[in-house]
């Protein structure tokens, strides 16, 4: 049984008779905490359901693989964000790049979507595309290498 | 094997029998309508009018809306009330307009399925009533066999009955009512098939009190024996004095290889709630009882006995028990054998009480035995023994109480109250003390929502209410814990 | 009568299926997938049942109706977005026997098909845009020019504001056509498009609709015009300022679209408002996001309605008319460039009070996953007007503190003390510089 928000609404009738501050309370099936909002002063609550089991939740991001080390003079184009990876601008498009393509720094390698939301890839490097690690409609972990560019000049920057 | 139904009683009867009927409040009942109509009960025995007479005195609630909100929230299982056909509320009698007048409100509030219940099954009184209740639009009319052990009600007595129930047109069903448990397995090998013989079809159901244990068991050997409907309760508020738990009925039955079409989860929300409703409240949980013999014999129900045994003591009569309770047989046959259900008890256990302390038998009578031996608790079964019969009636009490007007029209009773009142408030006016009436009208609507959880938060938080400041409170208890803090003051 | 319910969806709507499930008495078993498993509304369900097949799941009808027939069910509800309106799903669940929470397969079919729901508008009588489907280039060009320009090239089989293009001049059509068919192939399985004129001035009127199969009524409209890229933000009913006449027309213009379907269960028609005139755009064969606002003004439960339909049980009508006004907020877990910010969250505190409800999933400890929509919660204020529900609703808003991911509940404090939104009635194409894209 969940609280609903006129059960809520009664607790706050009798705390506000009793020019209380905050209250918590947890019964079997639920916690409730009510407590005054510093600078208005008015109400929030915030509740819990009890887990079903004992187990943890799980970890907030995945544990991301342990990206292969670089191969001596490439740069690591990594996902600015976790989320499904899309080589070309639109299904059925060209790719922006592929093996060999130049790219400077602002070019637009790639489209990482999170939650329906499209954030453009850039390559941050002047040079050519050398490897390309993750394919299209593949998710993206956090920190995940999508592809490795070649700098124009050898001993680039890490 | 056989496709049983079942009606369920928590409301009305168990609560009555276990929680004093003073037990489920309107927002109790709704919290758990919407669960309740989903079961599958074939109905509700929902109220009565003394039922409705509790919500006015004790809880200041308006039965009416009870009703239509009750009635709202269960659109798929009719509501049922069950009354004798000669009052309403009072146990003074009502003109039998005014009774009209009842159950055209109580049709109209959202009452479907009406039991006709008479302890002395006076035939020509409950066909009376039935066309009274079928003229006022009642889907379903249920004929009562109230079963008793005595001389005069054995198998052929609820035979002949039975056959009066399935002749008449304004009786749709028929049910065993069975108030003090009575009614053993052995029993009921012969006397329902007697029943049913002369029911020619019609349906005939069981409800049977838990009281000295035997219901349960009973219950299967009716299935057996073709009753299509059980009357049951839920979690608390079955076994003890009330009736059978129907989770267990259930799983019996089924056991047994017939079927009962239920929502099993909704069933188990509702015991669930019921059980946690009476530790809110802390209301007492019904448990299966011991079989007393000497039960079988006296059938005085446990809260009349405990009752003679204290008034014995203040007199210092505490071994004249056994007397008074060998008196309350030959009372009771002396009163033409009055079912040994409210308010017979009481009043064939203070007569017999009078008689066994006073001068002489029948020296002292209660008001209300002279009303039984008037006539307006009914005609009785048997006949009452005619120099008892004399002794009553020829008391000066008698005469005033024979002349008694009688009871008013609803014109008559109009004209008492205030214009342009509602016919449903009219009927609490006619029937209960203004200030009662009064009372509940200033309540105002009834609270509609209740949550058992966290009824104690309230009740606690209320409570606090009026005290000295407190700069906090923490309660801990294994299913509730609860901290609550007061800012500086200013 | 519905006894064991599959719910077929996650997050918010999820945790709000449940809630009238368990008030009703009706066993639930909530189908997830892996992430999913620990979340709000698979502790209170009374069964989870995993959802194999990594995130995407809730679009798999096979993997949804093995969960039902695992759970032993005897109805399904598919909630909104994934497949709530897919033909495949109803269909399936007719043939398991299962009761499916929405309309009919047929149903579903005739509405989701945008272009060939535009017709059956017409040819009810209800005004439509200028449009239609282009079934080749050349043919999308002559289309066009009937148009006029700017015109949106829409996908046929889409939906949820997804899929739509705005095409300024001619020499855009073409790409946008390519465009729009590859998307459309990806997004809905089918590369159909269409056209329609686009009214830069018009605000986005729906209307809730409730049938049985005989009847339909009106429950009353909603303003969601305050969008962004598609989505919306803010939801208000009833509509504010428009005219009575108009209004009662659109009602009884929704009224006659769902009844030439033979409408069951609850349902939107949604309406470009543009002036004097409103214009059939498409029809929601769901339960909405913003369902709550219809909610606190008439007093119902749209849920529990949809569960009455699917048991054939009689149709509620409103016994009263409007109360009240009420706005919604959908709270977002985005940073303030709009970019999603999914993870976990540590703490939730929502506002309390009087005229104040609060549907969420978001407790502290919940994992908001990246592979679905960021809403995190719905701020829904009522009052006895605009105005009042307006003061609570800014007010309510300033209280959400939600930390471990970022929320839009700034954007949105800055939204409803716009003297735009105050005044009330804003097109769907109103850019205050808060809702201008960043990045």
């Amino acid at each position: 049984m969940s609280l609903s928000h006129e059960d809520v609404q009664e607790i706050l009738g009798l705390l506000d008779d009793l020019d209380a501050t905050e209250l918590h309370v947890r019964t079997r099936h639920f916690t409730l905490s009510l407590r005054r909002d510093g600078p208005t002063g008015e109400w929030v609550q915030a509740t819990t359901t009890p887990g079903r089991t004992a187990a943890p939740p799980p970890a907030s991001a995945p544990p991301s693989a342990a990206p292969p080390p670089a191969a001596p003079g490439l740069i690591d184009v990594r996902t600015p964000l976790m989320g499904t990876f899309y080589r070309a601008p639109t299904p059925g498009a060209e790719p922006f790049v592929g093996v060999g393509s130049p790219v400077d720094e602002d070019t637009v390698v790639g489209i990482i979507e999170t939650m329906k939301l499209m954030t453009s890839v850039h390559a941050g490097a002047r040079g050519r595309v050398a490897e390309i690690c993750l394919d299209n409609d593949r998710f993206a972990e956090q920190g995940a290498v999508l592809m490795r560019i070649a700098p124009e000049r050898a001993g680039a920057a890490p | 094997m056989a496709d049983l139904q079942l009606v369920d009683v928590s409301v009305r009867d168990g609560n009555q029998s276990l929680w004093g009927a003073t037990g489920l409040r309107t927002a109790q009942i709704l919290a758990i309508a919407p669960v309740l109509n989903r079961v599958g009960f074939r109905a509700l025995d929902f109220t009565s009018s003394t039922h409705m007479g509790v919500a006015v005195r004790t809880f200041r609630e308006d039965p009416w809306e009870r009703l239509r909100l009750a009635r709202a929230a269960m659109p798929d299982t009719p509501l049922q009330l069950i009354g004798t056909g000669l009052r309403f509320i009072s146990w003074e009698l009502l003109h039998p307009d005014m009774l009209r007048l009842a159950y055209d409100c109580l049709v109209a509030n959202g009452v479907s399925r009406f039991v006709v219940l008479d302890p002395m099954h006076d035939m020509d009184a409950v066909r009376r009533t039935a066309r009274m209740i079928r003229l006022a639009g009642a889907d379903e009319i249920v004929g009562a066999l109230t079963f008793t052990i005595s001389e005069v009600h054995d198998d052929a007595f609820y035979a002949g009955l039975a056959a009066a129930m399935a002749g008449c047109p304004d009786i749709d069903r028929v049910y065993i009512k069975d108030p003090a448990g009575l009614i053993s397995p052995e029993r009921a090998r012969t006397l329902i098939p007697a029943v049913r013989a002369n029911l020619r079809g019609t349906p005939l159901e069981l409800h049977s009190h838990c009281t000295i244990g035997l219901a349960p068991r009973t219950y299967l050997t009716a299935a057996e024996l073709g009753v299509a409907v059980l009357q049951v309760a839920c979690g608390p508020l079955a076994n003890g004095t009330s009736l059978p738990d129907a989770q267990r009925v259930v799983a019996n039955l089924r056991e047994l290889g017939h079927r009962v079409d239920v929502d099993d989860h909704a069933l188990a929300l509702v015991v669930a709630y019921f059980a946690r409703l009476a530790r809110a409240e802390s209301l007492p949980v019904g448990t299966p009882q011991e079989f007393d013999a000497a039960f079988l014999r006296h059938q005085v129900p446990g809260g009349v006995i405990t009752t003679l045994r204290r008034h014995l003591a203040e007199v210092g009569l505490d071994e004249r028990f056994d007397a008074v309770l060998a008196e309350t047989g030959r009372v009771r046959a002396e009163l033409g054998f009055p079912i040994m259900v409210t308010p017979f008890p009481q009043l064939v256990c203070t007569q017999a009480l009078y008689n066994v302390v006073g001068r002489e038998r029948y020296a002292n009578v209660p008001d209300q035995v002279i009303r039984y031996a008037l006539g307006s608790f009914g005609r009785p079964t048997a006949p009452i023994d005619p120099d008892v019969a004399d002794r009553i009636l020829s008391r000066p009490r008698a005469r005033e109480l024979a002349a008694e007007p009688p009871p008013a029209t609803p014109e008559e009773v109009r004209r008492r109250f205030p214009r342009g009142i509602s016919d449903e408030e009219l009927l609490l006016r006619a029937t209960m003390p203004a200030e009662q009436v009064d009372a509940m009208l200033a309540a105002g609507p009834a609270r509609r929502r209740y949550d058992p959880e966290l009824a104690p938060v309230l009740e606690l938080l209320r409570g606090l209410a009026g005290r000295p400041r407190l700069a906090g409170l923490r309660v801990d208890t294994p299913d509730l814990s609860l901290e609550l803090r007061r800012g500086a003051p200013g | 009568m519905i006894r064991r319910l599959l719910i077929a969806n996650r997050g918010e709507i999820a945790v709000r299926v449940l809630r009238t499930c368990q008030r009703l008495g009706i066993h639930t078993t909530l189908a997830a997938t892996e992430v999913d498993l620990d979340s709000t509304a698979a502790r209170r369900a009374d069964r989870v049942v995993p959802l194999p097949g990594g995130p995407r799941a809730y679009l798999d009808v096979p993997a949804v109706m093995a969960a039902a027939r695992a759970a032993g069910a005897d109805a399904l509800h598919p909630g909104y977005g994934f497949l709530s309106e897919n033909p495949r799903l109803a269909r399936a669940c007719a043939e398991a026997g299962i009761t499916f929470v929405g309309p009919t397969a047929e149903t579903l079919a005739a509405v989701g098909d945008k272009p060939r729901a535009r017709e059956r508008a017409a040819a009810a009588g209800l005004p439509v845009l200028p449009g239609g489907e282009a079934t080749d280039a050349g043919d999308a060009v002559d289309r066009a020019e009937r148009i006029g320009w700017p015109l949106l090239v829409k996908a046929a089989g889409g939906g949820g504001g997804r899929g739509i293009h705005v095409v300024e001049h001619p020499g855009e059509l073409a790409a946008a056509l390519d465009r729009a068919a590859a998307e459309a192939r990806a997004a809905f399985g089918e590369s159909r498009v269409y056209l329609e004129r686009y009214v830069e001035s018009g605000r986005h009127v729906e209307v809730q609709l409730l049938g049985d199969g005989e009847r339909v009524v009106p429950l009353g409209d909603r303003d969601c015009s305050v969008q962004r890229r598609y989505q919306k933000l803010i939801e208000e009913a009833p509509a504010p300022g428009l005219d009575p006449a108009l209004r009662a027309r659109m009602h009884a213009a929704a009224v006659a679209f769902g009844a030439t379907l033979g409408y069951r269960g609850a349902g939107t028609v949604e309406f470009l408002v543009d002036g004097g005139a409103f214009y059939f755009l498409e029809m929601n064969a769901r339960i909405q996001v913003e369902h709550p606002v219809t909610e606190a003004v008439l007093g119902v439960d749209l849920v529990e309605e949809q569960i009455a339909v699917a048991d054939s049980r009689p149709l509620w009508t409103p016994s009263a008319g409007v109360t009240g006004h009420a706005i919604e907020c959908r709270i977002n877990a985005e940073d303030a460039s709009f970019r999603p910010s999914p993870g976990t969250v540590t703490e939730a505190w929502f506002p309390a009070g009087p005229g104040l409800r609060v549907d969420t999933h978001v407790e502290a400890g919940t994992v908001v996953p990246p592979f679905y929509d960021s809403l995190l919660a719905k701020v829904v204020a009522h009052g006895p007007d605009r105005p009042s529900a307006l003061r609570r609703l800014a007010a309510a808003v300033a209280r959400c503190a939600v930390a471990g991911v970022d929320t839009n509940v700034a954007l949105h404090a800055e939204l409803l003390a716009h003297p735009d939104f105050r005044a009330g009635g804003v097109s769907t194409t109103w850019r205050p510089d808060r809702l201008v894209a960043h990045g």
